[in-house]
């Protein structure tokens, strides 16, 4: 066993391992649509919303 | 004073300081302008006071390109022209038209609208209008216009009397001016054909061709091969730049409230593009007509929404159970790139009874107006969906790029170009004053003289442009 091991408790490492998907806050958020952009689809031209 | 006949004329002894060749809205226009102002006129038209087969069979013709109308039904020869199976639509040519386009060649006139605003109250009164409102921003690309559906004058009956009562205008009938002689300065006479017969040589001290946006550049085409160009001494353009108004049904639209718009008795509406969009999108001026539908077509409309949109689809349904008329057809008429290659050129193998080669038009229409077509609805589309006025769904044809149908209808029978105006001679035919560029005594009135063509219906701007010419022409015959 490491001395970084001996030295870390067992309950930091399982803290640690429940924290990491929080890391995902830290990274670009996806692009949220637009309700009011202006979309083609089959033809017609709607606004995003009216797709709900 | 109307004269049946050349041989009735010739007796009367009159004495013309002008003449004009055809009697539709430019050559009565410019008759009476000239008669108002005490100079004696003499017009000829080629055919009677009333259609007859024989004389529209001088008006046959080819097409080479695109799909274009029988030449010979697209236009009338006889008294009061082609104004005789005029619909009556009404709109001046917008300032936008007339501006030079940096996306679009050859695009710009020598002047501009205000040069032909000035005419207008007499072209209301000619053409029995009431005042044009403003045009309405929809949105900053979109202007709601007005288009006025007039009692479609018909020039021959409405002037007839007055005409013939006049001491200064002669109206000659049956009597066909086949071709023009010039010595490269002056127009020295008109060959005239009369009563199935050749009538010997005319004389005046100026002419002024009005035959029409497809027989000007027919008339002077044939005119200068025979006179060795002496009479359109600048020729590289002459029966070049021909326009029309390509005209599809482009889609349709479910409207929030289809009384938003003050549509006209027939129900229409009429939208074209701001300058500013025309210009992001470098595209041309278009006109889309709103036409109500008939219920059954509403319904089939949302029934496709729904596929795509089905909460949009269940509002417009609910809208359906409180009005009935939220829907609506979508026609498309634009303006036409002004193309050298779209020509007027005469036939090598077909004449008319008189000798005179016939028309073979060739007329194609271009990517940049595919492009207005489809991006203009789109435009109109976004801002009926930006603005929460309605939606609009654009034709397949159009979406997917497949070529234009041929049972639509096709063109607006509007004939512009051949004869244009401008100042470059290599690329237009008359100046700002629509005389031949080089010649002392030669004019040309109607929309052969058009640059651009817009997108709206031509009569009103060539009456306007008659006005203008023949009270140029009165001041320049009075000196």
């Amino acid at each position: 066993m490491s001395n970084f091991m001996r030295k870390i408790s067992r309950r930091a490492i399982v803290q640690a391992l429940i924290a990491l998907p929080a890391l995902s806050l830290f990274r670009n958020q996806p692009i949220v649509a637009e309700p009011d952009e202006i979309v083609e689809i089959n033809g017609w031209i709607l606004r995003r919303s009216d797709l709900a | 004073m109307i004269f049946d006949s050349y041989e009735a004329y010739k007796q009367a002894g009159f004495k013309p300081k002008a003449c004009i060749l055809g009697s539709g809205p430019a050559g009565t226009t410019i008759a009476r302008k000239l008669g108002a102002a005490g100079i004696p006129v003499v017009v000829l038209e080629a055919g009677s006071r009333e259609f007859s087969d024989e004389s529209q069979d001088f008006y046959r013709g080819k097409t080479v390109g695109d799909y274009y109308f029988d030449l010979d039904i697209t236009r009338l020869r006889f008294m009061g022209g082609s104004s005789n199976h005029w619909a009556g639509w009404c709109r001046v040519l917008d300032k936008q038209d007339f501006e030079p386009k940096a996306w679009a060649p050859d695009t710009g006139w020598p002047i501009t609208r205000a040069d032909i605003e000035p005419y207008l109250g007499e072209v209301h009164d000619i053409l029995e209008l009431r005042d044009f409102r403003p045009d309405v921003p929809v949105s900053d690309d979109i202007r709601w216009v007005q288009l006025i559906k007039s009692p479609a004058v018909r020039f021959g009956e409405k002037f007839a009397d007055e005409l013939d009562k006049s001491k200064n205008i002669a109206v000659v009938l049956n009597t066909y001016a086949t071709e023009l002689a010039g010595d490269g300065k002056r127009v020295t006479g008109a060959k005239l054909w009369s009563n199935g017969q050749d009538a010997g040589i005319f004389s005046a001290d100026y002419f002024v061709t009005c035959t029409g946006g497809l027989e000007n550049s027919r008339l002077l085409l044939w005119s200068n091969q025979r006179s060795n160009g002496g009479v359109v001494p600048n020729a590289v353009a002459l029966g070049r730049y021909w326009m029309e108004h390509p005209t599809f049904e482009g889609g349709n639209a479910i409207l929030a409230n289809y009384s938003e718009f003050e549509v006209d008795n027939s129900n229409e509406a009429f939208f074209s593009p701001t300058l500013a969009a025309m210009e992001r999108l470098q595209i041309l001026n278009f006109g889309i007509r709103l036409i109500e539908s008939p219920y059954p077509s509403v319904k089939k409309l949302i029934a496709d929404l729904a596929c795509t949109a089905p909460s949009m689809a269940e509002w417009m349904s609910s809208q359906l159970d409180q009005r009935l008329h939220c829907a609506a057809q979508l026609y498309v008429a634009w303006e036409q790139a002004p193309l050298a290659s779209n020509q007027i050129e005469l036939s090598k193998v077909d004449v008319d009874h008189a000798g005179v080669p016939r028309i073979e038009l060739h007329w194609k229409k271009s990517p940049l107006e595919r492009r207005t077509l489809l991006e203009g609805l789109r435009l109109f589309g976004a801002t009926m969906a930006q603005k929460n006025l309605g939606r609009v769904r654009i034709d397949d044809w159009i979406s997917n790029g497949s070529d234009y149908p041929t049972t639509e209808e096709t063109a607006g029978h509007h004939h512009m170009g051949g004869t244009r105006m401008g100042t470059d001679v290599l690329k237009s035919v008359v100046d700002a004053n629509c005389k031949v560029h080089g010649m002392d005594n030669l004019y040309v009135g109607g929309s052969s003289v058009f640059c651009t063509s817009g997108q709206c219906n031509p009569t009103t701007t060539i009456t306007a442009l008659a006005c203008r010419l023949g009270e140029h022409l009165g001041k320049v015959i009075a000196v």
